[in-house]
């Protein structure tokens, strides 16, 4: 089943832009979600990104994400409460319990964590925009010049992690359906087999990469001798992989092979010079809708600095509970709150 | 010369003396890498020349691990750079030393597409797929555009561009990995088992499709393949290969003369059919084959005009007795008291999420399997086949419908390797119910070896024990035994093993199901045929019946003869009326 913050290509504005409008756009509501503290101000940011995400057509994404969100900030408000006892307002008298001590739990921890637990699940209601309508195609495009081997450890685990998600579902099918005279199968085995079947794929993505013209030759150092009729020794890749994987340090195996598949990748012997040298490679990256979403970008940050500024993030949780609604943070959460419309195409509305 | 020049003067690919062993194969001495050394398994190529002249459509031929992989790899560079090992000889590819040089370096000259397409995607989306070895390359965006644009167009996808690859079915996906291994115009294209998780229309698309890149854009053609009937055909020339070592070279048709002398395993069908009823030339396809018969006054679907029985005679044919009664496997039935039917299915609707919305992946079907049956479920990708196995074995839910399995049920899915997890076979399976399991499947020796030194085959059946283990009452099946996409990657003689082991699971009072593309193999193993299009029950009969009413769902002998219920060679070469079956 495709997971619903993967990327899907659409008509809409935000996934026409380029990765670094995208970025400034939704970067800026990240932003203020981590700038500011005020509940209001949180709560537009969310409705912001959501509304993104509606707009761009990525409402099971977005509908995905609150679920996840709101999980973590009720689980980051109960815990908050537990180990902040802060606050005026008493609620409760937990008395001693071990080992936090003396546990109050006070409305004042509960609407700290409450905060938190918002700007948490903004962030990744943000993100989760971000994944579902930023190809990351693009972005590693984008990166490629600047950045060859990172962007390399991201193609290989853009490919590799819903690869391994697949064969993770195969793999429990698969414990599912042996007999029941079969030697019963613990999460420690089907994780090392998991561990070694993705190995197995990195390996034949990493091969696929070499013949996309990844990798240019390196081994000229290993060879024994010129081409011709000739005995020649060369070293070879996937076998220390398979080795590292019948070690019983399976993991530290793991860690270390993923490292030596992206050595011979990186920077500088393997990019194609041209591309990085380039001027006009990524032209083609670019959108009429860019614009559009740095100016909405700059417009939130800039809006975001001068109402920090001018106080509008006033919010304090002890020692008592004290939010400030003034004008200022409400034209704030306002202009927040349209700059959630970005993404709609103009014709629909 | 000017070296673009040359590089176009030269052959598309160029082998010499080459011998070749993976670092795994053991201590190579420098002896040992002698050609005069004769047959030594440590080598997956011996002594390999052959030359490809530019333009060419090559098959190359042979059984599982005789190393034709190897040799393709060894093209593209991947061998040794790659994998690593010991070589020895030369490789030129358009000219490129490809020992000397890298597969980023080969990559502007040889395009290659593997077994899996799962494993040969790097990108998210398909346009980026395609577009980036040019990327790579360094091609400016407007020259990108207009490759990736041309590309798609000469294979059909361009409606696939915009798409994520996670989106497309498995023949999508083989297009795409061609098209990103052509969008480089590469000289040399080379094919290891493309049609192999296709469906019988997606494959035969495939394999045309390549003729035509072959015929309009001069590219040379590399393609090893198991499924000989599909590609002989398409083929200029035929290179077989056997333990490393080159057997054979030549056109098609003198290969099915070498294969008919050499190893039977190689024939087609219809050469098969024509050896049997003694006719001559043998045929390289379906179309070559009619007019043979023409030639000797056999119109197909009419049977021999003179010296054979009328077509009507032919209906032994039809009513003959299972393939698995012929040879005689069926030797007990189940218990009288036990329940004969092994599975049933009314009105059975199955839901599945395809990107964001859920779809009717089955839709309304009603199929009941009876114990000892041997039922092939066939239909193209997609069709519903393997929902419906998992279905009957719990692992998705229907929406509607009735399941009823009568006792224990067993399923191997498409990918063997999913069921081992430990180092030793005995790991796998402790215990008297163990060892029953492995009894069954003839693995009992292994017991102390580790699945990864077994063959694919014997790792299949290890899989099988794994799936039946404690589901058999003695020596009694359980009620279904289910196999989905079994014979992927298979040569014909381990297909021959495994319709060997379905029967003598189906003669122990299993009802076994078997998904699959391969109308051939179907046509061996299966007494009845359930053909499914788009969630629903399109067909429903016998083998023969089934097999002998379509074209891509027909044997090559039926397509060959098109008389009703004839379908494999020996039922064939019988109607002919010159020879029997044996």
């Amino acid at each position: 089943m495709r997971s619903p913050f993967a990327y899907t290509p659409r008509p809409g504005p935000l996934q026409a832009a380029s990765p670094g409008a995208a970025a400034a756009y939704l970067g800026a509501l990240v932003a203020v979600a981590f700038l500011y503290s005020n509940p209001l101000v949180l709560a537009a940011v969310g409705v912001a990104a959501a509304l993104a995400g509606y707009s761009a057509g990525a409402g099971a994404a977005v509908r995905v994400a609150l679920r996840m969100g709101l999980t973590l900030a009720l689980l980051i408000v109960a815990v908050n409460a537990l180990v902040v006892s802060r606050g005026d307002t008493v609620l409760l008298r937990l008395g001693e319990v071990p080992p936090l001590g003396q546990v109050d739990i006070t409305a004042e921890a509960l609407g700290a964590g409450a905060v938190i637990g918002l700007r948490a699940a903004v962030a990744m209601l943000v993100f989760a925009v971000y994944s579902a309508c930023v190809d990351p195609d693009r972005v590693l495009r984008a990166l490629r010049p600047l950045a060859g081997r990172s962007a390399l450890t991201a193609s290989l685990i853009s490919r590799l992690v819903p690869v391994a998600v697949a064969d993770a579902a195969r793999l429990r099918d698969a414990a599912r359906l042996r007999g029941p005279a079969a030697a019963p199968l613990g999460r420690a085995a089907l994780l090392r087999r998991l561990m070694a079947g993705s190995l197995d794929r990195a390996v034949d993505v990493a091969a696929t990469l070499e013949l996309r013209g990844y990798a240019l030759t390196r081994l000229d150092a290993a060879r024994g001798g010129g081409p011709g009729h000739v005995r020649m020794r060369f070293k070879n890749l996937p076998q220390n992989l398979r080795a590292r994987l019948a070690a019983p340090d399976t993991l530290r195996g793991a860690a270390s092979s993923v490292g030596q598949m992206a050595l011979p990748f990186g920077l500088p012997a393997s990019y194609p010079r041209s591309v990085r040298h380039s001027p006009v490679a990524h032209a083609g990256s670019k959108s009429r809708y860019d614009g559009r979403f740095y100016c909405v970008g700059a417009a939130v940050l800039i809006a975001a600095i001068a109402g920090m500024i001018l106080g509008a993030d006033s919010f304090h949780a002890y020692p008592a509970i004290e939010i400030g609604l003034g004008a200022g943070t409400v034209a704030l959460s306002a202009l927040i709150v349209l700059a959630g419309f970005a993404p709609r195409r103009r014709d629909a509305r | 010369m000017p070296a673009e020049i040359a590089t176009r003067a030269a052959p598309a690919l160029a082998v010499e003396g080459l011998s070749y062993a993976y670092p795994n194969a053991g201590p190579v001495t420098k002896s040992m890498l002698s050609p005069s050394e004769g047959p030594n398994m440590t080598f997956a190529l011996r002594d390999v020349s052959v030359t490809l002249s530019a333009g060419e459509f090559a098959l190359l031929a042979g059984r599982s691990a005789c190393g034709k992989t190897s040799l393709l790899r060894a093209a593209c560079g991947l061998v040794p750079h790659f994998h690593g090992g010991e070589i020895e000889g030369s490789v030129h590819v358009a000219g490129l030393d490809a020992i000397a040089s890298g597969p980023g370096e080969l990559a502007a000259v040889v395009g290659y597409v593997a077994q899996d397409p799962e494993t040969q995607i790097v990108s998210t989306t398909v346009a980026a797929e395609i577009e980036l070895p040019l990327e790579m390359r360094g091609d400016p965006p407007a020259s990108r555009a207009r490759a990736v644009e041309e590309v798609a167009l000469a294979l059909a996808i361009p409606h696939l561009l915009g798409r994520t690859v996670d989106t497309l079915s498995g023949g999508e996906l083989q297009r795409v990995a061609l098209a990103a291994a052509l969008v480089t115009r590469p000289k040399l294209v080379l094919l290891d088992e493309p049609t192999s998780q296709l469906d019988p229309v997606a494959g035969d698309e495939l394999i045309w499709l390549l003729r035509r890149l072959n015929e309009e854009w001069g590219v040379t053609i590399l393609l090893a393949e198991h499924r000989l009937e599909r590609c002989l055909a398409a083929a200029d020339r035929v290179i077989a290969m056997d333990s490393g070592t080159i057997v054979f070279d030549g056109s098609p048709r003198d290969f099915l003369a070498w294969a008919q002398r050499a190893d039977t395993a190689l024939e087609t069908p219809a050469a098969r059919l024509f050896s049997l009823a003694g006719i001559e030339p043998l045929p390289v396809g379906v179309r070559d084959a009619r007019a043979i018969l023409r030639a000797h006054e056999v119109e197909p679907g009419q049977g021999p005009r003179d010296g054979g029985p009328p077509a009507e005679t032919c209906e032994p044919a039809r009513s003959a007795p299972s393939p698995s009664a012929e040879r005689g496997f069926r030797t007990g039935d189940p218990r009288p008291s036990a329940p004969t039917t092994a599975a049933e299915v009314q009105n059975l609707w199955v839901e599945l999420r395809q990107g964001d919305e859920p779809h009717d992946v089955l839709k309304g079907i009603d199929l009941r399997i009876e114990r000892g049956e041997t039922v092939a479920l066939m239909g193209r990708n997609g069709a519903g086949k393997s929902t419906l196995l998992r279905t009957l074995a719990g692992l998705a839910k229907p929406v509607r419908g009735k399941i009823k399995v009568s006792g224990e049920m067993a399923l191997l899915t498409q990918n063997p390797s999913d069921y081992l997890v430990r180092e030793r076979v005995g790991d796998e399976l402790p215990g008297d119910g163990g060892l029953v399991a492995l009894r069954v499947v003839g693995l009992e020796h292994a017991i102390d070896s580790d699945p990864r030194d077994l063959s694919g085959g014997e790792r299949q059946r290890l899989a099988l024990a794994i799936a039946l283990a404690g589901r058999m009452d003695g020596d009694e099946m359980p009620y279904l035994v289910a196999l989905d996409e079994p014979t992927r990657g298979m040569d014909r003689a381990r297909r021959n093993d495994l319709v060997d082991l379905i029967e003598g699971l189906a003669a122990r009072g299993a009802g076994v199901v078997v998904a699959t593309h391969d109308v051939e193999f179907a046509s061996v193993f299966a007494e009845r045929v359930v053909l499914l299009g788009a969630g629903v029950v399109i067909a429903d009969g016998s083998a023969a019946e089934v097999l002998s009413g379509g074209w891509y769902f027909a044997t090559e002998v039926a397509r060959i003869l098109d008389l009703p219920g004839t379908i494999t060679p020996e039922q064939g070469a019988a109607c002919l009326g010159w020879e029997q079956p044996r």
